[in-house]
């Protein structure tokens, strides 16, 4: 990949990250090469407000070329009297969200963007609210003045759909059903879905700037409340970030219980989604056999770490509980969950009305996956081999063996099979960790951040690659932590999947995607 | 935090009157310990909560849903999770509030019909939690709504959703 960056000005490495800091004139062209040249995948680009340091804000875009294991993160400096950057998006798509979310929430406005409304505040918001600038603060007069039903500030519409037969089904952001909040704006032609607008971001929390009040040995309680059902894997791939920066190295044992628990997740989100879908199908028996797998599943995490989502387990440097001493509850609940897991199959498969409903469903072309950068199921499901475990092994990964299972069809079947698959793979995978012995403390003690270090940290979640950077401040408090969560690539996936779909059938699609809200609206 | 509990649990009681329309005297109910028969007198066999995630991590949600899964089997306390808040006698609240969603909450709200109970769910919903003090939320449930009971946890279990459900309503017939 040599030729593509030899615009850039200065290079640094560290670790497997190699940052290179280019000019605005050279950073589309340098971007884009890499894209289309290189096949390199966008995945995750963000700012930073490094002023206290240098003056500058900094834009961090970070590819990874298919088959490396570098992420070669492309850092553009700017002034702050010139707060606007080049757009990527109109070359490569998967910047969109970045791009509009970077615009509200430092006020760094991507030029050439083609679509330039907000992404994160919807229209209560001051236009002048950039909440992680760092000289931004906000008094409690003015925050009592925030917020949704409060006078329109910015507008905010939605893209419309006119025509003949067209029309608007608003749904949410109260659902029907115990789900997290969203609005959606069909526009139908009859039952068949035209275009699908999703307002999401209700559920904004501000959770970058909590990870800056809190330290960055407190920053993995927040991880793991970032997501519900992805608490461990937020958890480690914070962790790995933070130990990156300081440079610390955890124990083999520390790394063994950590890939065991991200298997564990996943096992009982893979089951308990597959079984999401049958409600989708409306097959009774299928959900309710999905949700008691699951639930046995989480009594064994209970007992395993105290928390039914895996929480407390990570700290930075290590874990705080060994799982493998009980090893015999675990071999034994997965034995009985085995067991079930393949009447539960059969069950499915067996089901003419389910499966062919969830056939032909819902399809997302490789193309439009590959465009937006969609992570994890709905990636591998679209035929893109995706799985961050796989092409940036860390913890014991490399030595486990194990495939990326990918689907050609892109619908909801594939999604529903890649996690069947994908669930034997992780039964194996626990069983592989439980034959050997691991040495070493469970955690080192912790270390402090050096001035301005950074690194990235990762983890492949059940729904996708998760990614975590962050970089420390003078005094080795936390300046930024960026996360990325993998339902913020998917998400815009989903109006093209359900583009020519039924109405009704907008549920199952959405179950088999099972994007978090939370993780999304940060 | 202690204090905007009793607040919201002694003052604000006065807005939520004691159904009327369910004809069971207040010191007949107090008898009934069985949280079975407690909603069987009070509520006709039927109790019907509308969940709203006000900004959680969707842990608490969860939970909410392993409730009508067959081990937790709630329905068989005659108590149900209904789609809309005009059916609800009880709301249940998740998350710290978020300033989006605000207005999405008041509004459920508004659209229950009296008598009515709000209940916060989780750490979150009850101040904040560890998200308190963000310029993103409105540090729980109870400055936004008057609220009955918080159900504390991480997310709170089913059993302890239950078992607060329970309380709650013991306490509500008092």
């Amino acid at each position: 990949m040599e030729p593509i960056l030899d615009k850039g000005q200065k290079r640094r490495d560290h670790l497997n990250e190699v940052y290179v800091e280019v000019d605005s004139a050279d950073f589309r062209d340098v971007c884009h090469g890499l894209f289309i040249k290189q096949h390199a995948l966008l995945r995750l680009m963000f700012a930073t407000d490094e002023r206290e340091k240098d003056g500058l804000f900094r834009i961090y875009v970070v590819f990874t070329v298919p088959g490396s294991d570098a992420f070669t993160i492309i850092v553009l400096p700017m002034k702050e009297d010139v707060p606007s950057f080049p757009s990527l998006t109109p070359m490569i798509p998967a910047a969109h969200w970045y791009e509009r979310e970077i615009c509200d929430l430092f006020g760094l406005v991507p030029e050439g963007h083609p679509d330039p409304r907000r992404l994160v505040f919807h229209e209560a918001f001051p236009a002048n609210a950039h909440p992680l600038r760092k000289d931004w603060s906000i008094s409690d007069a003015e925050k009592q003045e925030w917020g949704e039903g409060r006078a329109v500030k910015v507008p905010h519409p939605f893209l419309e759909v006119t025509g003949e037969g067209i029309v608007q089904i608003p749904v949410g952001p109260v659902h029907a059903g115990i789900i997290e909040p969203g609005h959606f704006r069909f526009s139908a032609i009859g039952e068949t879905i035209f275009f699908l607008e999703p307002r999401l971001f209700y559920t904004h929390k501000g959770t970058e700037k909590q990870f800056e009040k809190l330290g960055f040995a407190d920053g993995v309680k927040l991880a793991e409340r970032v997501s519900g059902t992805s608490s461990f894997a937020h958890g480690a791939a914070y962790c790995m970030a933070v130990e990156r920066m300081m440079g610390m190295e955890i124990t083999e044992k520390a790394a063994a219980v950590r890939t065991l628990v991200l298997e564990l997740e996943r096992l009982y989100n893979h089951i308990g989604d597959m079984g999401n879908m049958c409600a989708g199908t409306a097959l009774a028996v299928g959900y309710a056999k999905g949700a008691v797998i699951k639930e046995r599943l989480m009594q064994l995490n209970v007992r395993l770490t105290g928390s039914r989502y895996l929480r407390g387990v990570n700290v930075v440097g290590g874990v705080t509980r060994d799982v493998y001493a009980q090893a015999d509850d675990i071999l034994k609940t997965l034995d009985w969950a085995t067991k079930e897991y393949k009447d539960f199959m059969q069950l499915l498969t067996g089901s003419v009305s389910h499966m062919e409903r969830i056939t032909n469903t819902g399809r997302l072309s490789r193309d439009i996956a590959r465009k937006l950068g969609v992570t994890g199921v709905a990636a591998r499901a679209s035929g893109l081999p995706d799985d961050i475990r796989k092409s940036h092994p860390h913890l014991l990964y490399d030595r486990l063996i194990f495939e990326a299972h990918t689907y050609e069809q892109g619908d909801v079947f594939a999604r529903t099979m890649i996690r069947a698959e994908e669930t034997e793979c992780s039964i194996s995978m626990i069983m592989a960790l439980m034959e050997s012995g691991y040495k070493g403390e469970l955690a080192v003690p912790l270390k402090t951040a050096a001035p301005y270090a950074s690194a990235l940290g990762y983890a492949e979640t059940p729904r996708g690659s998760l990614f975590y950077w962050v970089m420390a401040d003078r005094d080795g408090r936390p300046l930024r932590v960026k996360l990325r969560s993998p339902s913020y690539c998917n998400w815009p996936a989903v109006p093209f999947a359900v583009h020519g779909n039924i109405v009704p059938d907008f549920p199952l699609c959405n179950k088999s995607f099972n994007l978090s809200y939370s993780g999304t609206d940060m | 935090m202690l204090k905007e509990i009793f607040k919201n649990v002694f003052t604000k009681k006065k807005a939520i009157p004691f159904p009327e329309g369910f004809d069971v005297d207040p010191d007949q109910a107090v008898k009934v310990i069985d949280f079975q028969r407690k909603i069987d007198t009070i509520f006709h066999r039927s109790l019907r909560i509308r969940f709203v995630d006000a900004g959680s991590c969707n842990a608490c949600e969860w939970e909410g849903t392993a409730l009508m899964n067959p081990i937790y089997d709630i329905q068989r306390f005659g108590i149900d999770f209904v789609a809309s808040p005009r059916h609800a006698d009880l709301l249940l609240v998740s998350g710290p509030v978020t300033r989006q969603m605000e207005l999405a909450l008041r509004r459920t709200y508004a659209a229950m019909p009296e008598p009515k109970l709000v209940v916060a769910c989780g750490d979150c919903a009850m101040n904040g939690g560890i998200y308190q003090g963000n310029y993103a939320v409105t540090d729980g449930v109870g400055n936004v709504i008057p609220v009955d009971g918080h159900i504390p946890g991480c997310p709170p279990t089913p059993t302890a959703i239950l078992l607060g459900l329970s309380t709650i309503i013991d306490k509500f017939t008092k």
